[in-house]
């Protein structure tokens, strides 16, 4: 039994490519979690989708047991969080279960701009914080540069930061002392009644609801029943334990440790993340203070291509809101779509990975269309509207004002970029606040409005800085704004599913770029295709597809005839994967094509 | 015969309804009241070069000649073992089709020709046709491929151009192209086909119709013209040319169609023209669902059993070598199928509807030895489209029905 004085638990807060899967996959090495034979590389990240992409989604944990140097064995519990943007929430719910946190920035890249908000969140919370300077074996390493930018952007005293490679393995055991030595262990009454945070619920379809949890008070074992203290609900234990990173079952989990808990739970809601757990027969007085509960920025409808798919689409969305608090839906309706669901994310990277799990691990085609922020809408009646669905905005004459969400922006970028960035600002609207040499680097402080920041600001930011300048955004207010619907017309028909909303002064150039853009994604058909971008009864851009002129298969003999029967099969089942809307067949991207409107230019 | 057999066929069979086809008895469903017509295809699977677009089965040669008396006696002991099958039908055509046939020289097709008659039951108007190269030594033999009893001659051009037909693998000219059509004339054969090519990559409007008229002007009794297609396993597929825009191939086909109707030529399927009468009995035969035996490597067949009153379709190993070596064995065999009546249906409309003319209702349950009422659903809904006009006797794909015709066959797939 490890005593608390041994314990120590820790998150890693770096910024995306910073290394910190590889850094944690280092430390479990060292500590003999994993024979060199079970190193897949990046361990923690477990999700297909997140060693395809190598960024981490979702926070994990894995405990080690690390010989120190004064002779004693020590527990460390590594909770893992994402490093984007889109994710902060994540990140917030990790450091909850840790006393200090482990900054690794690059040596060669210096300090990026998410890696300052996680930091200030760290220190907001009271953990203690070491600077690591990963990557130092790289020839590009500028430790001196990096620590001063460390100190100048973050006030981090950094004098002292450890320079290691994660690769290398230089530097490692230095850093593992060092967080024995700086951060302090855990508090906590192993007798006192149950209170376990619950940092992340998953489902698992063999076991049903998997949590992992930070004992704060008390003991967790099998067998115990427990209650989940905001719903009420009493379960009973089957297995605790911890992640080696393996799951590894153990008789108990005490206070100040960091571990899972399974106890049967089947209801895809039984768990809700931040949530406390206690004991059914000796209940804590108090549940722990949870997490502010997230409010979704960006919204946009997801369809499911096959209309008999709207069931397992609403289950998998229910299933992926356990242990995801930040996603929000509810049906809707679209004459276009049909049914599907109105869903709420975080920003456009959650939207994608949310997209991806839907059709990856539940295997659902889905129409998604364009995502769009929340608007304040005014009415004539004096009611005030939250629009989060282009559809649902009240016709012009009802409308007194419309107001648009801000964001303030805090982007750091290398000097040479400096200028194409702040062009790009000006582009999206934005009005800047401040700017400040750091170093190398510049932070620039802008005001811009959202709905800008969801079409293709981070891409367009990353293209324009060849990918060095970073993004960290939060809501400022509501600011009235010139806004107007723009829809798109096919043969005549609005379509309502592929309305924007755009202010009117950029409503002629993206509805032009719009029409010319669905023009290229709908494939010719029987007969012409009109095309159409307008603001009320306003045409501001027409265009047209051409109709198909044939389709036949130009040679069939006596040969082999399933394969030109596999062929006809194909054409139909690509069919079925478009939309029927009036006549025409519209293919899925069609209905994110308002995303990719700037791209070329 | 069981009880199920009686006509009209119970109401769950209708074509749509999702039936297993082991859960019934294929023979309770068709009932054929004459076996349709035979004919014989017969692959020669190697070509001097593989061309870039070409999908059938065709290897380059490599031993010169070796390997060309021993394949002429595989195709015998082929037919040897096909023979019960087909016992006492008569054939009304063999098509000699490849690769490249004309690479066999004229004492070979002599001799698989008197093989062939020797037992099988041709008549003085059986239509014998050979594929053949436009290259100088194929011309020397043309009138000896006739003498050997080859009765029709179909000679690959492509196209007039000498840059296409470089583009295009091929290994003659345009020079060669004009004197093969001349050959052929000159050795006596009156019934000859030219295959032409068109949306050929980097063609213009008038390029295209210049091959039509140079073909038009060598006087073939038949033509075929077609759109290049880019086939899956083939060069082109993973190296795609530049092909002219739909509207342009579209132009091409409409001008061209006009230019052989002007020139006496009549359009009788998608990419078949031909002077009255001198239709391709072979390929008729297959476009209205007729028999086939087929004998070489990789050679499909289709074949009415009115015993057990069921359709087959069986192929023939494919590699040349394994072909050699398992001729006259059942191991010549590389798959079987036997058709269910969803299939038939489909397998009929694939070819008949391809018919500028379309099909008589009673070719039909002749043809598929079912009734009508299997193919109504895909009719109807044709029909309302405007694809496709029924009468009391005929089913004909409009003007409409031909331009989008996989849109009209798809229609009969059976619902998934």
């Amino acid at each position: 039994m490890t005593d608390l004085k041994y314990i120590r638990n820790f998150s890693i807060i770096a910024h995306i490519d910073h290394g910190k899967s590889t850094l944690a996959d280092r430390l479990i090495q060292l500590c003999g979690g994993l024979t060199e034979r079970e190193m897949a590389e990046q361990v923690l990240d477990s999700m297909d989708l997140e060693r395809e992409r190598g960024i981490t989604i979702k926070a994990q944990s894995v405990t080690l047991h690390y010989q120190a140097r004064d002779g004693q064995t020590y527990q460390l519990n590594i909770i893992d969080t994402p490093g984007h943007v889109d994710f902060s929430y994540e990140v917030s719910r990790s450091l909850a279960a840790c006393e200090g946190a482990l900054l690794i920035v690059d040596a060669s890249q210096g300090v990026e701009a998410q890696s300052v908000a996680n930091c200030y969140t760290a220190i907001e919370q009271g953990l203690e914080v070491i600077p690591v300077l990963n990557k130092i074996d790289l020839p590009a390493a500028e430790p001196e540069r990096v620590i001063r930018e460390i100190e100048e952007i973050i006030g981090l005293d950094a004098q002292e930061a450890l320079r290691v490679s994660a690769k290398t393995g230089e530097g490692i055991e230095e850093l593992l002392e060092e967080i024995i030595r700086l951060i302090p262990p855990p508090q906590g009454e192993r007798d006192a009644p149950l209170q376990a945070l619950i940092i992340d619920s998953w489902f698992d379809n063999y076991l049903g609801v998997v949590s992992l949890v930070r004992v704060v008070q008390g003991t967790l074992k099998p067998r115990q029943k427990i209650r989940i203290m905001s719903i009420g609900r009493d379960y009973q234990v089957d297995h605790v334990g911890v992640f080696n990173p393996k799951r590894l079952n153990t008789d108990s989990l005490k206070a100040g440790e960091v571990g899972f808990v399974i106890s049967g739970i089947k209801e895809v809601d039984g768990a809700p993340v931040g949530d406390t757990i206690t004991l059914a027969d000796n209940p804590a007085k108090e549940p722990l203070p949870g997490f502010q509960p997230i409010q979704p920025q960006v919204f946009a409808g997801l369809f499911p291509v096959a209309g008999d798919d709207y069931e397992n689409l609403r289950e998998a969305l229910a299933k992926l809101k356990l242990n995801d608090a930040a996603l929000f839906y509810e049906p809707e309706t679209s004459q276009a779509l049909g049914f599907g669901f109105r869903c709420g994310f975080l920003g456009m990277l959650h939207m994608e990975i949310i997209q991806e799990r839907l059709e990856r691990e539940y295997d659902i085609d889905l129409i998604t269309t364009a995502p769009t922020v929340v608007f304040e809408v005014l009415h004539t009646n004096g009611e005030t509207l939250r629009i989060d669905n282009p559809a649902d905005l009240p016709e012009p004459n009802y409308i007194d004002e419309i107001r648009e969400p801000i964001i303030t922006a805090n982007i750091l970028v290398p000097q040479e970029y400096v200028g194409n960035v702040i062009n790009l600002c000006i582009e999206k609207r934005g009005v800047q606040k401040q700017m400040q040499y750091l170093g190398n680097q510049v932070a620039l402080t802008y005001e811009l409005p959202m709905n800008e920041i969801v079409l293709d600001f981070f891409d367009r930011l990353k293209s324009v800085s060849r990918g060095y300048a970073s993004l960290d955004y939060e809501f400022n207010r509501f600011q009235a704004a010139n806004m107007v619907k723009l829809d798109i017309l096919i043969n005549g028909e609005k379509v309502d599913a592929l309305s924007v909303i755009v202010h009117r002064d950029l409503a002629q150039s993206r509805g032009r770029l719009l029409a010319e853009r669905m023009k290229e994604i709908i494939p010719r058909q029987m007969f012409e295709v009109a095309i159409q971008a307008a603001v009320g009864s306003k045409i501001l851009a027409r265009t047209n597809v051409k109709a198909l002129r044939k389709n036949v298969t130009a040679k069939c003999y006596g040969g082999d005839i399933t394969r030109k029967r596999k062929l006809l099969e194909k054409q139909k089942a690509g069919k079925r994967r478009m939309k029927q809307v009036g006549k025409v067949e519209i293919p899925q991207e069609a209905f994110l094509a308002v995303l990719n409107v700037g791209k070329d230019k | 015969m069981t009880a199920l057999g009686a006509s009209p066929a119970p109401i769950f069979f209708l074509p749509g309804y999702h039936c297993n086809p082991c859960c019934y008895n294929l023979a309770a469903m068709f009932q054929f009241s004459c076996l349709p017509p035979l004919s014989l295809y017969i692959h020669f699977p190697w070509c001097v070069r593989k061309c870039p677009y070409c999908d059938f089965n065709s290897h380059e040669i490599r031993q010169e000649r070796k390997q060309e008396g021993a394949y002429i006696e595989s195709l015998i002991a082929d037919l040897e073992t096909e023979l019960p099958r087909t016992w006492g039908r008569t054939v009304v055509s063999i098509f000699m089709g490849g690769g490249t046939p004309s690479l066999f020289s004229p004492e070979s097709i002599d001799r698989l020709l008197s093989a062939l008659r020797a037992r099988l039951p041709l008549s003085a108007e059986t239509e014998i046709t050979l594929e053949a190269n436009p290259g100088t030594v194929e011309q020397a033999r043309f009138a000896e491929y006739r003498d050997a009893g080859v009765n029709r001659l179909s000679i690959g051009i492509q196209s007039f151009h000498d840059a296409q037909l470089q583009a295009l693998g091929r290994i003659h000219t345009r020079r060669e192209a004009i004197l093969a059509a001349e050959a052929a004339h000159l050795a006596g054969f009156e019934n000859f086909n030219l295959d032409l090519m068109f949306a050929l990559a980097g063609q213009a409007l008038k390029e295209a119709l210049d091959d039509v008229q140079t073909a038009i002007a060598l006087e073939p009794a038949h033509l075929s013209y077609y759109q290049l297609t880019i086939e899956s396993n083939t060069l082109f597929h993973h190296h795609p040319p530049a092909l002219p825009d739909e509207d342009i191939a579209w132009q091409m086909q409409e001008s061209a169609q006009t230019l052989f109707h002007t020139a006496g030529y009549r359009q009788y399927e998608v990419s078949a023209y031909a002077r009255p009468g001198k239709e391709c009995v072979h390929n008729l035969n297959y476009w209205r669902f007729g028999d086939y035996l087929g004998i070489g490597a990789g050679a499909h067949d289709k074949i009415t059993d009115a015993h057990t009153q069921t359709i087959h379709r069986n192929w023939k190993v494919k590699h040349p070598d394994d072909y050699l070596a398992t001729a006259g064995t059942s191991r010549v065999i590389a798959g079987s199928r036997t058709l269910s009546p969803q299939d038939a249906v489909l397998e009929f409309m694939m070819n008949a509807l391809r018919l500028t003319h379309g099909f008589d209702h009673r070719l039909f349950s002749e043809h598929t030895g079912l009734p009508l009422h299997f193919a109504e659903k895909g009719l109807q809904q044709a029909e309302q489209l405007g694809w496709l006009k029924q009468d009391q006797n005929t089913i004909c794909p409009t003007a409409r029905g031909r331009r989008f015709l996989d849109d009209l066959i798809s229609l009969f797939l059976p619902d998934t």
